[in-house]
């Protein structure tokens, strides 16, 4: 087997250190079929050319090339060997400068050790096999579960590349949170109108017909892997078919029965057939099976009677499954806040006047419990809000990130107070203020110039606690420097840590993606790769996989677009590189260890052969498998245990 | 057992020492040692793997059986591995390494395990020249036939 070894002297870097000349010759003694050759510049556009033109020549079957780290160049010179006619992965990779010339101080003992480098890699590539990358059909199409401002984005980019989306909604309206807002930070737009033409643009838009949109329904079932899913989906039945119903609300009146609107948080009351709020996308109610009387067995046809149109309502709407076939998915999923009883000193769920961030938001909405006017509980408007920040946040007893978001809306509190009832008393309670981004700061200013508004650091919320009494709700606190005082407020409104939605642990393991320590959705890579789960395949967008804002969301939406529009393209193949893991199904004892140890359920057990079974899509090549099989049953392509043994072998020579 | 005596701490003795790196951070840690130029004793021989997951028990035995005097193993910091847990596999088997030492009569010291992020040159370096140093003092291995 003819070898060449290729020696770049990357000028002076590797030649002023390393003698070619004695490499030279003692690889000639150790077999004077080697063909050497010494290149100036490797890398530049010469230096593979002379290469390549050197491999064919010389007819070379097998190549090492000495010069810089592989993690530079390998894919520049697997390159060369496929242009000169070579399969890529009869070649190996000598780091001699980054690891030998610029750390040696000695010159003989530089040269030495290069020597041993590049024996060793003459031995190892004898051992190679001409690894062949696969190539399987995709499917462009792709799931993505959740229809908040991530997930919408997400599918309008993808369906705008003519590709089908299937967006799947496990409430009854799209939008996700921002469209239960009145207005929004930075800028105080109006969520609902801001979000409109998106929510427009996904159900009558230019290319809603690439979008099927699922509401009610939830991703039951994935099997499958990145190019080749399939998805079972349940959808509840909503008893108005969305294709009929004219969304003229003449149903929602003469309905007998009503329960608390959750859509509200449960501050007011909603019809067993209602919209969740006013406004709401898609335009059709839909009938909570619970409450409604016709659906318990009863008479009630009520909201038939009243409907304008024939077979909108209708009573014998069943559950149905859907199973589809994607390409790739798309969590968007979203997040809640942080249960506010488990800080009971706040006196959340147990004082009047008590309320989340959530609940505030529905009720400054013009469409939400009370028309959007601040009363208490009493009717009054309120003298004097509080608005305590870090609520669960930076603690180690409760969440110990910092959610990112709160502060900003606590300055869109402040402003709406301000401008709702001038003259309102705001007092804000923080452990820290966070207000990066070159637009936020404007509501933070104005908060601080509000010569209504007053500040309060504290260390620990436990330094706060929030009592009733005849005088109305008091705060009792301890700030920063220790200095004890209280302050009583009509309202208190409390900013929790935003955490991972409830059933998303129920979902990751549905998708096989895991979640990290605090329970979002686990990015691939935290700088490189946050829109990429560690399920090839499995994209996340929002605050799913971390608490963001709109913005962010948005952009990450985009993001997991972009990876597949990139990565999974139609009419092309998707190419499976072959420096994976093999299994030698004569030698497999069926133990499972590998499928215990690998990090990417990449292997699965065949209950019929009673073996491993690596899907190469999903199987990343890192070998741990190989080296966890008690039988040697399973090869590490371009790492065998022969290539790795001859390796030692030889250097140790 | 191992060391002969004479040689012990002579510093005529250059070790033979197999570096076990994985691609993404360890190597990359070394590379990052090339590319500032800081020098380091040139006993360590690398093998380089994806993934410190990849290295089998066996790798090592069989480099102490072709006559290194020392082996070290380079993985990413715990909860940075590129492939999630390798690294942590990679520790696992090396406790168990550890006990399969002791009956050859290999000194706990012939054989490191460490972490070395794709930043850490210095560290590279560092640890590097300590496992050099211990070695070097250790002496020759000579495993009793
Ligand atoms: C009180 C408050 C005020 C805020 N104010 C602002 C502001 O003014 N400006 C700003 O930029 N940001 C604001 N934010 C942040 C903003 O709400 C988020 O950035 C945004 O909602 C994130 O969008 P998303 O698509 O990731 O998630 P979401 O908006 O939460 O949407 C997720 C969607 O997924 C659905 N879903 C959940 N589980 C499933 C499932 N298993 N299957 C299918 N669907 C599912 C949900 O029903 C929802 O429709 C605020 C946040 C809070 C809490």
């Amino acid at each position: 087997m003819k070898t060449g070894v290729y020696f770049c002297k990357c000028g002076t870097n590797i030649a002023d250190k390393i003698d070619a000349v004695k490499i030279r010759e003692s690889l000639l003694r150790q077999d004077p079929g080697i063909h050497f050759s010494t290149v100036d510049f490797m890398c530049s556009e010469e230096g593979k050319e002379a290469v390549a033109k050197d491999l064919a020549e010389n007819r070379v079957e097998r190549v090492v090339i000495s010069a810089c780290s592989p993690r530079d160049h390998e894919t520049t010179f697997m390159r060369v060997l496929s242009k000169a006619g070579l399969n890529p992965y009869l070649m190996q990779m000598v780091n001699v400068r980054e690891q030998i010339a610029w750390v040696t101080e000695d010159s003989g003992r530089a040269t030495d050790k290069a020597d041993r480098y590049i024996r060793a890699a003459v031995r190892r590539v004898q051992l190679h096999d001409a690894l062949q990358k696969k190539e399987i059909d995709i499917c462009p199409d792709v799931l993505v579960i959740g229809a908040g401002p991530a997930g919408l984005k997400a599918a309008l980019s993808i369906a705008g590349s003519g590709r089908k989306v299937v967006l799947v909604e496990k409430s009854p309206v799209i939008g996700g949170l921002p469209v239960r807002f009145e207005e929004l930070f930075p800028t105080m737009e109006c969520g609902p109108c801001m979000l409109e033409p998106l929510l427009g643009d996904v159900l009558h838009g230019e290319y809603a017909e690439n979008i099927e949109l699922l509401t009610m329904a939830e991703v039951t079932g994935v099997v499958g892997s990145y190019g080749n899913f399939a998805a079972k989906i349940s959808q509840r039945p909503r008893f108005v078919d969305m294709q009929v119903c004219i969304g003229c609300a003449e149903c929602i009146e003469p309905c007998p029965v009503s329960a608390k609107n959750t859509f509200n948080s449960g501050m007011n009351d909603r019809k067993a057939i209602s919209f969740p709020f006013a406004g709401a996308l898609p335009n059709a109610p839909f009938v909570d099976e619970k409450l409604c009387i016709a659906l318990q067995g009863g008479e009630c046809r009520k909201c038939r009677e009243a409907c304008p149109v024939e077979g909108a309502i209708i009573f014998d709407d069943s559950a149905k499954v859907f199973e589809r076939n994607i390409g790739a998915i798309i969590v968007a999923v979203g997040s809640d806040l942080y249960d506010c009883t488990k800080l009971p000193q706040l006196g959340y769920g147990k004082l009047d006047n008590i309320h989340t961030s959530m609940e505030f938001e529905r009720i400054m909405a013009s469409n939400g419990p009370t028309d959007g006017e601040i009363r208490t509980t009493a009717g009054n408007a309120p003298a004097s809000v509080a608005i305590i920040h870090c609520v669960g946040s930076l603690d180690p007893k409760h969440k110990e990130y910092c959610s990112g978001v709160c502060c900003q809306y606590a300055f869109k509190f402040n402003h709406l107070i301000e401008k709702k009832l001038p003259g309102t008393r705001v007092c804000h309670f923080y452990k820290e203020l966070v207000i990066p981004g070159k637009d936020e700061f404007g509501l933070y200013h104005q908060a601080r110039s509000n010569p209504q508004a007053t500040f309060v650091r504290y260390d620990d919320i436990q330094n706060l606690s929030v009592a009733g009494g005849a005088e109305g709700t008091i705060i009792q606190y301890q700030d920063n420097s220790g200095k004890s005082g209280s302050v009583k407020a009509d309202m208190v409104i409390l900013c929790p840590a935003v955490v991972p939605a409830e059933d998303s642990g129920r979902l990751g393991t549905v998708l096989e993606a895991g979640q990290d320590r605090a329970g979002f959705f686990e990015e691939l890579h935290g700088r490189l790769d946050s829109a990429q789960s560690k399920i090839r395949g499995v994209f996340l967008a929002g605050t799913c996989q971390s608490p963001m804002d709109i913005q962010k969301a948005m952009n990450q939406g985009m993001a997991a677009s972009g990876y597949i529009l990139s990565g999974l393209v139609a009419g092309r193949k998707l190419e499976i590189q072959p420096v994976n893991a093999e299994v030698d199904a004569r030698r497999c004892s069926g133990c499972r260890v590998c499928v215990a140890v690998c990090p990417y359920t990449a292997i699965s057990f065949d209950p019929e052969k009673k073996v491993a079974v690596v899907n190469d899509v999903l199987c990343q090549g890192c070998g741990t498998c190989v080296a966890a099989c008690p039988s040697a049953a399973i090869k590490g392509n371009h790492y065998t245990n022969a290539e790795i043994l001859a390796e030692i072998e030889e250097v140790l020579k | 057992m191992t060391a002969d005596k004479t040689v012990r701490g002579d510093t005529a003795f250059e070790p033979k020492i197999i570096g076990f790196l994985c691609n993404w951070c360890s190597y990359a840690g070394a590379d990052k040692a090339g590319t500032a130029q800081s020098p380091y004793p040139p006993n360590v021989n690398v093998i380089r793997v994806m993934c410190s997951g990849r290295i089998d028990p066996q790798f090592v035995m069989k480099a102490f059986e072709q006559g290194a005097d020392g082996v070290i193993i380079l993985a990413c910091h715990p909860g940075d591995c590129h492939y999630k847990e390798g690294n942590y596999r990679a520790a696992q088997r090396y406790r168990l390494l550890l006990q399969l030492l002791e009956p050859f009569g290999i000194e706990r010291e012939r054989c490191r395990f460490d972490f070395v992020s794709a930043g850490e040159g210095d560290k590279f370096v560092q640890v590097i020249t300590e496992m050099v140093e211990t070695v070097r003092a250790l002496g020759p291995l000579i495993i009793p036939a």
